[in-house]
């Protein structure tokens, strides 16, 4: 047992860290470092630049054309990037999508469709939840038919799905859909690729709390797909959407951009003059307490997949506490800010702005930010069904 | 960066977890609290399994293990909750013992059991901070028992069954602050590591058992005969240190009980029935254990890092070692007031494993500082960059 990498562990980091030094983009990473508003274009413009780079799959094996990293290697990577403040990558199509594709889809859907996921070209949305599936996602309606064309077979997709992330911007969106209402229902749940420019299929904002376009409805009303979209065969997506989650461990607790954001809460503090008060500084230091023991259990796993010596089914605890931070920190930020939070100024959140920095600056997107962390607690498989996991796993019953 | 145990470290904690599973079952450790809470049955069972030489060098009869060997020890003397005080002997006076010309002789013979040696560092004014003491040292510093001490020291591990204690003390001339007033009592650099033993003229101990079960004593001394193991200025570094290993190592043991704990209160919950079900039906109650289990995890990854962190330079260990001990605190306390709670109310009886559990648990976080103490410590310490590498 050691804490220490390895020699070749820290040469590669160090190859990471002046490739990130060189190549990510400073008006990019201040705005991160800052809460600005990023623009579609300047997301796509660093998911191009890994792309180019071959990294924007980071977690792709050679077969696919990824790096074909460990799992400390993609740790390494991911925290390199965080701390210098690089755009979060958009997961949807490198991590969450194209991993199915991979596993299930056939030889001509990976050829499709893998290159453009992987040079940042094509923008992938996520169509999982509904208005009535949530939390019980299976209960999920959106129903797609097969019918026979002289075109060949399709499907015709016909539903809402909701809390669409930034899909306002997507090419294309993975869904799971209905097609079949036989058996439990996971059993009858397919997954499906769809081209968003298909005639039929709309996308209207949801504004949430903080103000902000960040979600979507996505409505299918008559679309066709044509059949070769389908992922594996029909019936199964439940099974592959699950493969999915069992392949997406540790990143969930996105420990790396909490140590990059608790320095900031420091920074913050201080500007605003609470550091120096204990009340407040022990409560900083209560959150670096639980990012340290985040990062040590984050550690773990990575340490029990490269040897493969011991099962550690934490997934579970990772998401939980990774949110549980992700809200605290935010909350804190606010806090340090105290009066100078509260005026709601949305024009400060945006590049360039000049104006008066008594009331808006730096400290203008806190309130906002707190508000919209609320959703790391719901989203991803809300934290109490989260639990009802790990109690399985411990009781066994 | 490994967290897997080496084979031998596995058949570490093979042997210790049959010698408490053949010599230390629930009734016969009721018998050792009823007793005073010292078995030098155990002890010797102890020295049997050579632990008691865990770190102590090789040349000295010991046999030189590490860290991480130590804590592999510690999860398993806290699972079956062994009361004889392993750690404060085993891993701390040792290295106490290590600092000093005066100690050297001393080590072989704590590694075979022969004599049991602790520090006495804590007094009733002085809380958790190490550097504060009023026990003052008189007379020349050379020399066997060239000087006299003067002072109360409580919660001393062992009570009676001890039989050299290593004391600090504030060194004649050494302090900043004149007088008996406050501030001289809280002058760090003026306080040195004394050997005493206990047959010494002017040597009382009061003993007593601890909330837990265990032996301890208050060490009365007037007057007492003393050799100084380390010098003022030199003796605080090594007394920290001493301390780190003692938290890391409780660190363990706290893991191990709670290991031991949760898998108790996960069978109850699967076996009790009410309302015509297990109780481990109950989703406010699944969740409970869920809360238990994160605990639990943030636990033992942190008693990790403490271990890990012990041989980093002084600053980084002590911040490290007080981050793991808020963790801990913090874990210890959910896990062992939540035990109870899901247990209802056998519980809270004598009878069962539970409530000892939660004592030792208890006491475990009020041992080497409690988690408000280490809250302080961490805030004092803050750097801009935090983490594990950091």
């Amino acid at each position: 047992m050691n804490l220490e990498f390895t020699p070749e562990e820290l040469a590669f980091r160090e190859k990471i860290r002046s490739w990130v030094a060189a190549n990510l983009p400073k008006d990019i990473s201040e705005k991160v470092r800052n809460s600005v508003r990023l623009s579609r274009d300047e997301m796509q413009r660093w998911a191009k630049i890994l792309g180019k780079q071959g990294w924007l799959g980071w977690g792709w094996s050679k077969e696919f054309g990824g790096p074909g990293w460990n799992a400390i290697q993609k740790h390494l990577f991911e925290e390199e990037t965080a701390l210098a403040g690089a755009p979060r990558v958009i997961p949807f199509g490198p991590v969450m999508v194209a991993p199915v594709i991979m596993a299930f889809g056939s030889p001509e859907q990976q050829k499709r469709f893998l290159p453009g996921i992987a040079s940042g070209e094509v923008w992938w949305s996520q169509g999982y939840s509904e208005p009535g599936a949530g939390s019980d996602l299976a209960s999920l309606k959106t129903k797609a038919e097969r019918v026979h064309t002289k075109d060949g077979d399709k499907y015709v997709v016909n539903g809402q799905k909701t809390w669409t992330t930034l899909g306002q911007y997507g090419d294309w969106i993975f869904c799971l859909v209905r097609t079949s209402s036989d058996g439990k229902p996971q059993t009858g749940i397919s997954f499906l690729l769809i081209d968003m420019k298909s005639k039929g299929v709309s996308v209207r904002p949801i504004i949430t709390m903080d103000g902000e376009h960040e979600v979507n409805e996505v409505w299918f009303d008559n679309v066709e797909v044509p059949a070769d979209q389908l992922i594996g065969e029909e019936n199964k997506g439940w099974t592959y959407a699950k493969h999915l989650l069992a392949h997406e461990r540790t990143n969930i607790a996105d420990v790396n951009r909490a140590k990059r954001e608790l320095e900031r809460l420091k920074r913050i503090a201080k500007a605003e003059g609470v550091y120096d008060e204990l009340r407040f500084r022990d409560e900083i230091a209560r959150l670096e307490v639980e990012i340290v023991a985040l990062e040590m259990m984050v550690l773990r796993v990575l340490s029990a997949e490269k040897s493969g010596k011991q099962s550690l089914d934490v997934a579970g605890l990772l998401k939980i506490r990774g949110s549980e931070i992700q809200q605290r920190y935010a909350e804190l930020m606010m806090l340090a800010a105290g009066p100078a939070a509260v005026p709601f100024d949305t024009e400060a959140m945006d590049a360039g702005w000049q104006g008066d920095a008594a009331s808006g600056g730096f400290v203008a997107p806190l309130a906002p930010i707190y508000f919209n962390m609320r959703k790391t607690t719901i989203y991803g498989g809300s934290n109490e069904v989260q639990r009802n996991i790990v109690a399985q796993t411990v009781l066994g019953s | 960066m490994d967290f897997d145990f080496s084979e031998d470290q596995d058949m570490l904690r093979e042997s210790v977890r049959r010698w408490v599973e053949k010599s230390y079952e629930f009734e016969r450790r009721r018998k050792i609290v009823a007793a005073g809470g010292f078995s030098s049955e155990a002890w010797k069972g102890l020295a049997d399994l050579g632990l008691l030489g865990l770190q102590v060098p090789e040349a000295e009869g010991g046999m030189g293990f590490g860290a991480v060997d130590a804590m592999v020890v510690m999860e398993e003397l806290g699972r079956g909750l062994v009361l004889e005080p392993f750690a404060a002997v085993g891993l701390v006076a040792t290295r106490l013992l290590r600092a000093g010309a005066a100690g050297q002789p001393l080590l072989g013979r704590v590694a075979s059991g022969e004599a049991i040696v602790v520090l006495a560092h804590e007094e009733r004014a002085s809380r958790y901070r190490l550097g504060h003491v009023s026990t003052r040292a008189t007379g020349p510093s050379g020399g066997a028992a060239a000087c006299k001490l003067t002072g109360t020291k409580i919660v001393v591990p062992a009570g009676d069954a001890a039989d050299t204690f290593i004391v600090s003390a504030r060194e004649e001339g050494k302090n900043s602050g004149k007088g008996s007033g406050k501030g001289a009592d809280a002058d760090p650099n003026g306080v040195a590591l004394y050997l005493v033993d206990k047959g010494a003229t002017g040597v009382s101990l009061r003993t007593y058992p601890t909330q837990d079960g265990a032996a301890a004593a208050d060490l009365v001394l007037d007057d007492a005969p003393a050799t100084r193991l380390v010098p003022a200025g030199e003796a605080m570094a090594v007394l920290e240190e001493a301390v780190d290993i003692g938290i890391a190592a409780l660190c363990a043991e706290a893991v191990g009980a709670m290991d031991a704990l949760v898998a108790l209160t996960v069978e109850y919950m699967n076996t009790r029935k009410q309302f015509g079900v297990p109780i481990a039906t109950f989703q406010a109650l699944r969740h409970r254990m869920a809360d238990v289990k994160m605990q639990l995890e943030l636990a033992r990854s942190m008693s990790y890092y403490a271990s890990l962190k012990l041989g980093e330079p002084a600053a980084a260990r002590r911040r490290a070692i007080s981050q793991a001990k808020v963790q801990l605190g913090q874990s210890m306390r959910f896990v062992g007031q939540q035990c109870v709670q899901l247990h209802g109310g056998i519980g809270v009886t004598d009878e069962y494993a539970v409530g000892h559990y939660f004592k030792r648990l208890t006491v475990l976080e009020m041992t080497f500082g409690d988690t408000l103490f280490h809250l302080g410590e961490v805030s004092d310490r803050m750097q801009n960059s935090a983490g594990v590498f950091a």
